[in-house]
């Protein structure tokens, strides 16, 4: 009996663990705006949510961060949440374009502005802001200094991001677009590493193996690029191989410091959060803001990396 | 014994000895496939290097996972445990700060530490392993992001990117060193030790285990403990392999590890397995990703390919094995 007792304590507090922490409830009736995030779990996501909240001080609001841990569910739970306690206006990075619609269509319902940032939702109709960048301009940012450093020839590899994602697509037509005016060029290996610095370590060297003669491998984000430069530099070919990223992570923007990592994209993810706040805060003083707000991407190599190095 | 049943008993040996072969002989023909498929790629030693390198995380946590899977459990957490111990390792190995032996003990002890619980958790508190290490995956996890800030943790010394990027004669990665006495102190330790031979009867019948004099609590706790160490060697090596400590790496790696114990044809009912199981196990994971790399086969094909490759393996070693599970 003792036994059973233990297992069904130990079964409620698993239960407990995995529906994670709600947020605490705000019961003061000042204005008070919501930051829910997809995940915190990598340095674009914490960027981006300390530009949001740095923008909330400076404007003097009330910011609560709800961290949505990559759950389409939970995020819908925690703005529904919100959305009854009164919020004044939502800024939100979406987990999923559609498993948070629901959600939205609820704050709509309460006459409560939304601001979409970094990537929209499936029905934009509903969203008064968004605020982000264009992937594909990203990808074709990209793309067209790896085909400028390698005099617009070879064979190259491409690293993708998980397949079926929004940045993935986009920057695969960036990517594609700028390729179509370069004949001499030559995609042989092209394969998703989801991000990760480990699978792209591992999915090139055994590239690598075949002996191919590559003279660049761009990758759509940096964790994969240092994985790709990884293999690269234990196989001793990094005067011949460039590697490309995106996202200008601290260790690749050092990377590239070092002139090992050949170039990287920003995303300028600061700028998205700062704008994001400000819209928000102007909707809720009822004041005009612009529908879809894109910040561009900036190109940084080996010249321009001092000035966005912390 | 009369005559007859005791060409009965031999027969019998000879061919449970045969039937023991069989992973080996999946293997081997994989392997052969990989190397007619791609001659010149594939079966280059170069290659072959290659791929042992990239078994040897895997197989280190295996080798834990045997342990614990043998004595009748389960670990989920050594993954996440992987994790943790990257980013403490990574945190400490920053230039000029401290000397290298602070990052290897550290995370290796944290690994142990956090499998030493898990064993207190099944021992002493009677918790199914599977909710134990489901619950302790989760917060460790959660862990190494709060210790990590949520970003990776790069900026580590050269020295400790050495740790598993070093080469023994120009030619063998320290990896596949860590891989071979890993699993040969593994070997050593299930076939030739009484604690070896304990954790076996644990795991085949507990209570026969505890009548016999056997303290079974202290196996369970020194099996998870074995595993949790191992998860924190893997997550040292990964943290050097990458060159920082990554919060969110590590994810599924239990799976791998517990797909190449069961493919090394070691039972998960517990009590049976041998100790190259996991090595095997390991390096057929390894050959299939590396040789459908090779072959430049699309993800999407690959997750496909390799979960009927498991399944099949398993299928003809259960099979050749006579419906013994």
């Amino acid at each position: 009996m003792k036994r059973y007792w233990m297992v069904v304590i130990s079964a409620l507090l698993v239960l407990a663990l995995l529906a994670g922490c709600t947020p605490a409830g705000g019961t003061a009736k000042e204005a008070k705006y919501g930051l829910f995030m997809s995940h915190m779990t990598n340095a674009f996501t914490i960027e981006l949510s300390d530009a949001v909240k740095s923008k909330a001080q400076e404007l003097g609001v009330n910011l609560a961060v709800y961290d949505g841990g990559q759950d389409a569910a939970k995020q819908v739970s925690q703005v529904e949440t919100a959305v009854n306690e009164g919020i004044a206006a939502i800024v939100i990075e979406p987990v999923s374009v559609d498993g948070i619609i629901p959600a939205i269509e609820t704050a709509k319902k309460a006459k409560i502005p939304v601001v979409t940032v970094n990537q929209n939702i499936s029905k934009p109709e509903l969203v008064d802001c968004f605020v982000g960048v264009s992937h594909v301009e990203g990808g074709s940012v990209e793309m067209k200094a790896a085909m400028e450093m390698i005099g617009g020839k070879g064979k190259i590899a491409i690293l993708l991001g998980p397949m079926g994602s929004d940045a993935q697509l986009g920057r695969s037509e960036g990517y594609k677009q700028v390729l179509a005016s370069y004949p001499d060029v030559e995609v042989v290996f092209e394969q998703t590493a989801n991000w990760k610095t480990d699978e792209a370590l591992k999915l090139v060297e055994n590239w690598l193996q075949t002996g191919t003669d590559l003279v660049a491998i761009v990758a759509q984000n940096d964790g994969m690029a240092l994985g790709a430069l990884k293999a690269v530099e234990d196989a001793k070919l990094g005067d011949k191989i460039k590697v490309f990223g995106l996202d200008a992570t601290p260790d690749a923007l050092a990377a590239v410091k070092e002139g090992r990592l050949a170039a990287t994209v920003s995303q300028s993810t600061t700028e998205q959060g700062l704008k994001a706040m400000e819209a928000a805060v102007k909707l809720v003083k009822g004041e005009q803001v612009e529908k879809q707000i894109i910040v561009g991407h900036t190109l940084i190599t080996k010249d321009n990396v001092d000035q966005f190095i912390k | 014994m009369d005559k007859a049943g005791f060409l009965k008993q031999r027969n019998r040996l000879d061919f449970a000895s045969l039937r023991e072969w069989g992973i080996l002989i999946v293997f081997v023909l994989i392997v052969g496939i990989l190397m007619l498929l791609s001659p010149s790629s594939f079966a280059r030693p170069t290659n072959l290097i290659n791929i042992v390198k990239q078994a040897s995380i895997n197989g280190i946590l295996a080798t834990g996972m045997t342990f614990v899977i043998i004595s009748g459990g389960i670990d989920l957490s050594v993954g996440s445990i992987v994790a943790l111990s990257g980013v403490i390792a990574a945190s400490f190995a920053h230039p000029g700060e401290y000397p290298l032996i602070v990052p290897i003990v550290l995370s290796t002890l944290v690994g142990g530490v956090a499998g030493f619980l898990n064993g207190i958790g099944v021992a002493y508190g009677n918790i199914p392993p599977f909710i134990v290490t489901l619950g302790s995956m989760t917060m460790i996890r959660g862990m190494a992001l709060i210790v990590a800030r949520g970003s990776p943790v790069f900026n580590v010394t050269k020295a400790f990117e050495n740790i598993a990027g070093g080469f023994l004669f120009d030619t063998i990665p320290y990896l596949v060193i860590y891989f071979v006495v890993t699993a040969a102190i593994g070997a050593f330790v299930l076939t030739r030790t009484v604690f070896g031979r304990r954790v076996y009867s644990v795991g085949g019948n507990e209570m026969a285990a505890k009548v016999s004099g056997i303290q079974v609590d202290r196996i369970k706790v020194a099996v998870y403990s074995i595993s949790g160490f191992l998860a924190g060697v893997a997550g040292l090596l990964l943290a050097s392999r990458i060159v920082s400590g990554n919060p969110t790496s590590g994810v599924s790696y239990e799976l791998d590890a517990i797909a190449a114990v069961v493919i090394g044809g070691i039972s998960l009912s517990g009590g049976s397995g041998k100790w190259y199981g996991a090595v095997i196990g390991a390096l057929l994971i390894a050959v299939i990703g590396n040789g459908l790399d090779i072959l430049n086969v699309s993800a999407h094909f690959q997750l496909l390919i390799k979960g009927a490759i498991i399944i099949t393996a398993v299928l003809l070693d259960v099979k050749s094995k006579g419906n013994r599970t």
